[in-house]
């Protein structure tokens, strides 16, 4: 004989079945492509460990696991490469959703203005334009461009470079900060988005990211992929300004570094 | 009637002298010094510079503002300075790098531990840490309701406000706001909270029983550089008043629409501001200028700075 479920069951099943959701974590995969003992890998790590702690307050758990760049598997968030351009190159090709390069800064990959590669580690030409603001007000020649800086302190720079070293016992290099903001900018997706969806994760990190680099200006991708952010000039082994360096170009247009636009 | 008559009148006594209680004085910490300069709110005269410790940042009095304290960063600590004599007379261990807190009208110090994601509350007069409260990265600012059952916590760097319950000491909500929220304000019916969003550029209205963003004001486009730290709102609560760090003013708005009113050139970096009893002066401590803006609040102009010690950064006025 067929009864219908009373409706209190129905309801209590509902009820048991939201309590569960909102405290079994959410899990949400990102995956990592590169060697495992580097910089990259351990900004990644910094990554997840602060978005845990972010997951803990908004129903996710972070996992962070290795790939070849051959066989990267469908499903997870988005994939961060430690590897080259050609290889993140080719995995934006076989995968839909974010393939985040921490490493390679050539120009010619930025470019190719894929809609789902981006690139957190800053171009070559954005260090060379830097450097060209710098060099106009400084007679040294000692000089050269960072993304980040184990010295740097303005801006809660301080925090995260204590973290870091809190961490894994080392100084954050500029690699170990793009895998770090890699990680970052996809849990921003993922928190402010509301998605895990790895297609909706690539369309929020380019339309919609506003993000806290601990750099001071909120940083943002262009349509080429790249971050938008500030750099860090060092000369004669000291951390000396940032760029865009005041007083040569507006300190707020984070454009006048490297390629703005798509071609 | 005559034991009425009496209480009346002590009554009335009490509250005409409440003013000739106060000290009139302004309390700046200089996180650059390790001091805190000490400015009669009347002449505007610098009164005394006390040595109080390391990396002092945030500054706020005991509930019968007998004393001030002062988050020591580095010293891992609270210091306490007597707003009479003017001296350190206490220094109390706070957890790790305590940045900001705010004082229970039961006299817990709520603060936060910057390197620890903790929200840490804080017996005074003991000495005896409370209660440890887990929170997001980078905690920054504290804020107790008015009615005393609420806390909120700011992280910079997980970007929420995090609402603590008082006794209980649990964490009841969280909610995300713009990029690195940095202080908070209520208003005086603990309905509404206020809070600023320094990375995003926003000012961000909270419903307090709700949990939840009701609405923002984005400035970047309106203020150049716009960096929102310091708000209070001014006593009739008509007004509320934003430092904008990097903009190098302070923004009054409306609290109802959070429409811009006005936009007062002040120092450079201005973070701390402190608001006199009358409404009439409102006071800013500005970081990259070692000095203090002095605001008229009818003229909505700058009418005096007084120079302080290294990269001030809280200010307090118990007048």
């Amino acid at each position: 004989m067929h009864r219908s479920i009373p409706a209190w069951i129905t309801c209590g099943a509902l009820l048991l079945a939201l309590a569960g959701s909102s405290t079994a974590a959410e899990k949400v995969t990102i995956l990592f492509v590169g060697a495992e003992a580097g910089p990259a890998w351990k900004g990644a790590e910094q990554g997840i460990i602060e978005a845990n702690i972010l997951g803990r307050f908004t129903g996710q758990g972070y996992e962070l696991k290795r790939s070849s760049a051959s066989a990267v598997p469908k499903g997870a968030a988005a994939v961060i490469v430690a590897a080259g351009g050609p290889a993140a190159a080719g995995i934006s090709d076989r995968v839909d959703g974010a393939v985040v390069n921490v490493t390679d800064g050539s120009d010619s990959l930025r470019k190719r203005c894929r809609a789902n590669l981006f690139h957190t580690i800053p171009s070559d030409r954005m260090r060379a334009d830097a450097l060209a603001q710098w060099r106009r007000n400084s007679e040294s020649q000692n000089n050269h461009v960072r993304a980040w800086h184990p010295d740097f302190v303005k801006f809660a720079a301080r925090d995260l470079n204590n973290r870091y070293r809190k961490t894994h016992g080392e100084a954050m290099d500029d690699e170990a900060w793009a895998a770090w903001a890699a990680v970052k900018t996809i849990t921003e997706a993922v928190t402010r988005g509301q998605t895990t969806d790895p297609i909706a994760i690539a369309r929020y990190l380019r339309e919609e990211l506003e993000f806290d680099g601990q750099k001071g200006a909120p940083h943002s991708f262009r349509d080429t992929g790249q971050l938008r952010q500030p750099l860090l000039i060092v000369e004669d082994g000291k951390l000396v300004a940032e760029a865009p360096v005041r007083g040569v170009a507006d300190p707020d247009d984070l454009d006048t570094l490297g390629l703005a636009a798509c071609p | 009637m005559r034991c009425f008559l009496l209480l009346s009148l002590l009554v009335f006594l009490t509250a005409c002298t409440a003013p000739d209680d106060v000290t009139h004085r302004l309390f700046v910490t200089n996180e650059a010094d390790g001091t805190v300069t000490v400015i009669d709110s009347r002449s505007l005269e610098v009164v005394k510079t006390v040595e109080v410790g390391s990396r002092p940042r945030c500054i706020g009095f005991s509930p019968d503002r007998r004393l001030v304290y002062v988050a020591l960063g580095n010293d891992n600590a609270i210091g306490v300075v007597d707003t009479r004599s003017l001296e350190l007379v206490n220094t109390i261990p706070a957890g790790s790098d305590p940045e900001a807190f705010a004082v229970h009208p039961n006299g817990t110090i709520y603060l936060s531990n910057e390197d620890d994601a903790l929200a840490t509350a804080l017996n005074p007069a003991t000495g005896e840490i409370l209660a440890e409260i887990p929170v997001g990265i980078e905690p920054e600012g504290v804020q107790v309701s008015p009615d005393g059952k609420l806390v909120v916590v700011t992280s910079e760097s997980t970007n929420m406000v995090h609402m603590i319950s008082v006794p209980g000491h649990e964490v009841v909500d969280n909610i995300l706001v713009a990029a690195r929220p940095r202080e908070v304000t209520f208003t005086s019916d603990g309905k509404t909270a206020y809070v600023t969003c320094e990375v995003g550029g926003e000012v961000v209205k909270l419903d307090v029983e709700q949990r939840k963003v009701v609405d923002n004001l984005r400035m970047r486009r309106e203020i150049r550089r716009v960096k929102p730290k310091g708000i209070l709102l001014s006593h009739d609560e008509k007004t509320l008043y934003v430092s904008t760090g990097r903009g190098n003013s302070i923004v009054t708005l409306d609290p109802s629409t959070l429409e811009i009113q006005k936009v007062i050139p002040v120092g450079r970096r201005v973070w701390g501001i402190a608001l006199s009893r009358d409404g009439k002066r409102l006071f800013s401590a500005n970081g990259l200028d070692n000095n203090v803006s002095v605001v008229d609040t009818e003229k909505l102009e700058e009418v005096r700075k007084i120079p302080v010690g290294g990269r001030p950064w809280g200010v307090v006025i118990d007048d």
